[in-house]
């Protein structure tokens, strides 16, 4: 990943994270104030309720309040009281209730039985444990003829006799439902569902199916003012925890699978006298304002993080342009540099740290340049000085001769003809001997400024070395991998030769190769005037074949071994100083490499290492 | 003297009208209101007026002549042979004929029929039946079997409504049935020359109409006896004449006779009785009063709860269906007898008859339609839909037969009721059938011109 890229990352992420942050800050601002606002909508709601409860527990009281010190009932309990007949009074209770507008009435006599009543006449004579209530109202669930139970708000008293003597008294028990009609009577605010929860319903009071001290959850029974509440299903947690704790429990309810169809929710328990839940009613307040409200803000966000992130690649494209580009361009002059290019160079622009950068990078690579240029001249000098002394040396050595000779051949002038012949003869001889050497001379100085160019072939670099050892040392070639004495020369060189089982092959101009290898033999065999051990040996590492040439004799200073290639260079009394330099053209024409491993007293090694054929090129 | 025969003639003359107030007076239009519909069989107050049987329940509770004038039987009762009386006519002028009766009594009961075949011969019809009818004249004379001319039909969507009774169908409107006096009737002409009936009135409005005078004859169910004599009407009621009852189907959850049993043993018919018909009916635990039979006693009605759950067993049936038909009274009942039997351990659902669902209890009135023990009992166990056994001609015959029935449980009886009617204060000689349905025929108004 280059800068520009790593800016671009990281100019995103910053505007990212910065909108993120403050999109989330917003969005937690928000959901605090709507919560903040449900728990005062609930809380207000509550306080109505409380109101709106306790004026209707009034109105029940003086209802049947009302009907206890009427006349009516007041006659209902003195005949009962004369006769103890309750029969003419059946359907007391349900003219009563039209009356009084009570949905629940009951006459129970002094005996505590049921001698009327108005939401279930069959149970005349049933005993009411509701008479005996000392609360003032109370919560009831009211069993029904259909099988099913009403909550409603329930209040007692008793009629008033003329004969305060009366051991029993009659008792009036009344009350009004609690229903969807309550609910709507109820001051709910827009958006604000108000559910009651029941345990009264089908089979709630049969007398085979005792139900258990808190029923299953059934979402049949909690309506609304509109009738049946979506997502009943949804709402059991809370009316569980009302039930089970008798305490309000609140909480958050997703009542489909989109967040606008959520609700702030509260359950508030609603208990008889006992202190059993038998309701609940719930307060669920529509977070649709709050979701819609943090959809567009997220929607917000989104759109300024895009604009946002598409300002940072702006940025991070001028940034690039200002920074980076010129960074990228001293990086691509550095690699041409490094290269081998010293001649690349950067624009100069500004004067910040990038434009002196750029100077400086311009400023260093002229340096090199005109120190290459210096070292190369000072080189090429003393190459000529080099050679000069070499030409000088080489050349005076078969000089002094010829000159002797001469001198030799004017001093016999004047000595006896058959003298001066035979001096004659003798100095002709010497002068074209040493004539001869200078030829020699000249003609190696040529070859190496000559150096054909190298004509590839594929051969077994194994056989290459045979060719050496059978030009060199014969035996040693005709016992292949065995060591021989070189009949040949007089010293006590042995010749050892290692080639692999399997071919080696590499692409190689033959000749060159021989010459090469002949050149380092000649060396090895210098080097070992008092005999030794030469090995030839070839082996594949990896992509590569190494070859290496070594010999037992007195080693190289490491100071030798840094100047063995360079041309004119010898460590030998009569050296050119061209044979290595030759055998360092020949490897680097063939796209190799040599190298010398040498230790004092411990003879040296010549390592070339050429590239293996492809061998599965043709 | 002179004074002595004017103070005789002003005695006279004083007597004279007291004197013709004890003779009915033809003439005048009896207004009367019904809470059902007068067509519906059985009891329908039109139905009685039209229609005519082929016999008549005498007060002696016999059988006695009627459209048929006399009667015999064959082959040990399997064949009768009722003879027509002559000389009658239908309302519309038709005389009555054997194919008449025939094509009345097939349209009435169709397939349904007690008799095998009925044919007419001349002018008698014969009835034949594969088992023994002994008491057919008395069948005959209930209110289901009385004929009509087949094929007249009425504008209140009674099938039949012209028939040979003493008053005919004459309009029906603004929900008020007029019926006229039929001259030519057999019996001869009824007092009153128009009954004007005021039909699905409601017990209150008919008690108010009768307190302010706009109506001469209203009902007063059993249940509102006492509060009509409290109200000082004048109620004319009959002896205990229905029967109130529970049918129990053997089907279905209730095909346990023990469950049966336990319904049977778990209601409480005494707070019936006593609360819900304010102590006018007649706590029975079988199927016919005691003044018919005398070993009602034999049957305990009294409840047994404890009996009941034992004999539930432990099981708890589905939810049974109870329906009722009828007034506030007998949907009170039902309810009274389904908390009953919520309290025996069973669930029950009361249901408006009609209702299309598998009824598993019914609560049922049923017509006491004669005074013999053995027609009485054919007669209810036939609308109560059970089968009529084969029963011997004595009183140990007739007990085995009810026993052997009741054992079964299905057919609980509650209660004997009487009917009842309240009568203004014009109308005169007000006579009740044996099944307690009012006899207007007789009946004349006081200030009928």
């Amino acid at each position: 990943m280059n800068l520009r890229q790593k800016l671009l990352l990281l100019l995103s992420l910053l505007v990212a994270v910065i909108v993120a942050a403050v999109a989330w800050t917003v969005l937690l601002r928000i959901r605090h104030v709507f919560e903040q606002r449900d728990q005062e909508e609930t809380a207000l709601f509550v306080s109505q309720f409380q109101r709106e409860f306790q004026h209707r527990s009034a109105e029940v009281a003086a209802a049947v309040e009302h009907i206890a010190a009427g006349e009516r009932a007041r006659n209902i309990a003195f005949e009962l009281a004369q006769s103890g007949d309750a029969a003419p009074y059946l359907t007391e209770a349900q003219a009563l209730a039209q009356d009084a507008q009570l949905d629940f009435l009951e006459i129970v006599g002094p005996d505590g039985n049921i001698v009327s009543s108005a939401q279930w006449p069959a149970r005349f004579g049933y005993p009411e444990p509701a008479a005996t209530a000392t609360q003032s109202t109370f919560l009831q669930s009211e069993d029904l003829p259909d099988g099913t139970a009403a909550l409603g708000l329930f209040a007692v008293r008793a009629v008033r006799r003329s004969d305060p003597g009366g051991a029993q008294a009659v008792r009036i028990v009344g009350g009004k439902r609690l229903d969807q009609s309550f609910l709507a009577d109820l001051p709910a605010a827009p958006g604000m569902t108000i559910s009651l929860y029941s345990d009264s319903g089908p089979n709630a009071n049969t007398a085979t199916s005792p139900q258990p001290a808190t029923p299953a959850f059934d979402p049949a029974r909690l309506v609304s003012t509109a009738g049946s509440v979506t997502g009943t299903a949804r709402y059991q947690p809370l009316i569980d925890s009302a039930r089970k704790t008798g305490q309000a429990s609140s909480g958050i309810l997703y009542l489909t699978d989109r967040r606008e169809d959520s609700v702030s929710a509260t359950a508030i328990p609603l208990k008889s006298e006992s202190g059993s839940v038998l309701a609940v009613l719930t307060v669920a307040i529509s977070r649709s304002g709050m979701v819609e409200a943090q959809q567009h803000i997220r929607a917000i966000a989104y759109g300024v993080a895009a604009g946002g992130i598409l300002l940072a690649i702006l940025a991070s494209l001028w940034i690039a342009a200002r920074v980076s580009g010129p960074i990228e361009q001293l990086a691509q002059a550095a690699e041409q540099v490094a290269g081998g290019n010293w001649e690349a160079r950067v624009p100069e622009r500004g004067r910040d740290e990038i434009g002196a950068l750029a100077r400086s990078f311009n400023h260093m690579t002229g340096e090199l340049v005109a120190q290459r240029d210096r070292l190369v001249q000072t080189e090429r000098v003393a190459a000529w000085r080099e050679l000069a002394r070499r030409l000088a040396h080489e050349l005076k050595n078969p000089l002094f001769p010829l000159q002797l000779t001469v001198e030799n051949l004017m001093r016999a002038r004047d000595l006896p003809a058959a003298e001066f012949d035979e001096v004659f003869r003798e100095s002709t001889q010497t002068l074209c001997m040493e004539i001869a050497n200078l030829k020699t001379i000249i003609g190696r100085f040529s070859d190496f400024s000559r150096m054909p160019k190298p004509q590839l072939e594929r051969i077994d670099i194994n056989d290459a070395l045979r060719r050496v050892a059978q030009f060199y040392f014969p035996a040693t070639a005709r016992a292949s991998q065995a060591t021989a004495d070189d009949p040949s020369s007089e010293s006590k060189i042995k010749c050892t030769l290692g080639v692999t089982s399997d071919p080696l092959f590499i692409d190689v101009d033959p000749e060159l190769l021989h010459r090469a290898l002949s050149n380092l033999v000649l060396n090895a065999m210098d080097a070992m005037p008092d005999g030794g051990t030469l090995t030839l040996s070839a082996q594949p590492k990896g992509e590569t074949a190494e070859l290496r040439v070594a010999d037992t004799g007195e080693g190289l200073t490491p100071e030798e071994c840094e100047r063995l290639f360079t041309p004119y260079y010898t460590t030998k009394q009569h050296g050119t100083g061209l044979g290595l330099a030759i055998v360092q053209s020949v490897v680097a024409d063939h796209h190799g490499d040599i190298a010398v491993e040498s230790r004092v007293g411990g003879g040296a090694t010549f390592v070339i290492t050429l590239p293996r054929a492809d061998e599965t090129a043709s | 003297m002179l004074r002595q025969i004017a103070i005789s003639f002003l005695v006279a003359v004083l007597l004279l009208p007291a004197a013709a107030r004890t003779r009915p007076h033809y003439g005048g239009t009896l207004r009367v209101e019904v809470e059902g519909d007068p067509w519906q069989r059985p009891g329908g107050l039109a139905r009685q007026m039209v229609l005519d049987g082929l016999t008549a329940m005498g007060t002696d509770g016999t059988a006695g002549p009627a459209l048929a004038v006399e009667w015999n039987s064959d082959n040990d009762n399997h064949r009768w042979q009722f003879r027509l009386r002559p000389g009658v006519h239908f309302q519309d002028g038709t005389p009555l004929s054997s194919a008449n009766v025939v094509a009345s009594l097939t349209a009435i009961c169709g397939a349904g029929c007690p008799w095998t075949a009925l044919h007419a011969v001349g002018s008698s019809v014969v009835f034949t039946s594969d088992s023994p009818l002994p008491n057919l004249p008395e069948l005959l004379a209930g209110d289901d079997y009385r004929i009509a001319l087949a094929g007249a039909g009425s504008p209140t969507g009674a099938p039949a409504s012209i028939g040979t009774g003493p008053f005919q169908f004459t309009a029906f409107s603004n929900g008020v049935l007029t019926l006229a006096a039929n001259d030519n009737c057999w019996q001869g002409r009824p007092f009153l020359d128009e009954v004007e009936i005021r039909v699905h009135r409601s017990m209150r409005d008919q008690w108010l109409d009768l307190s302010v005078g706009r109506a001469d004859l209203v009902e007063v169910p059993a249940e509102q006896l006492r509060q009509a004599h409290e109200q000082r009407l004048t109620v004319v009621a009959s002896p205990p004449v229905s029967l109130l009852a529970i049918t129990v189907s053997d089907s279905g959850a209730l095909s346990n006779p023990n469950l049966r049993a336990a319904i049977a043993f778990a209601v409480d018919r005494s707070a019936i009785s006593n609360v819900i018909f304010q102590k006018q009916g007649e706590i029975t635990a079988s199927l016919l009063p005691a003044e018919l039979t005398g070993y009602s006693f034999l049957f305990s009605p009294d409840r047994d709860q404890n009996k009941a759950h034992e004999l539930r067993g432990g099981v708890t049936p589905p939810l049974l269906t109870l329906t009722v038909e009828g007034g506030p009274a007998m949907q009170l009942a039902a309810q009274r007898i389904a908390l009953n039997l919520r309290d025996a351990g069973f669930n029950v659902q009361v249901a408006s008859a009609g209702a299309p669902q598998h009824v598993d209890l019914a609560l049922r009135r049923l017509t006491l339609e004669s005074s013999q023990p053995q027609p009485a009992l054919e007669s209810i166990l036939r609308a109560a839909g059970l089968a009529v056994p084969v029963m011997e001609q004595s009183p140990e015959g007739l007990y085995k037969v009810e026993r052997q029935v009741l054992d079964t449980h299905m057919i609980i009886p509650l209660l004997y009721l009487p009917r009842a009617c309240a009568v203004g204060g014009r109308v005169r000689d007000l006579l009740l059938s044996p099944d307690g349905a009012p006899q207007l025929a007789g009946v004349s108004l006081e200030d009928a011109p």
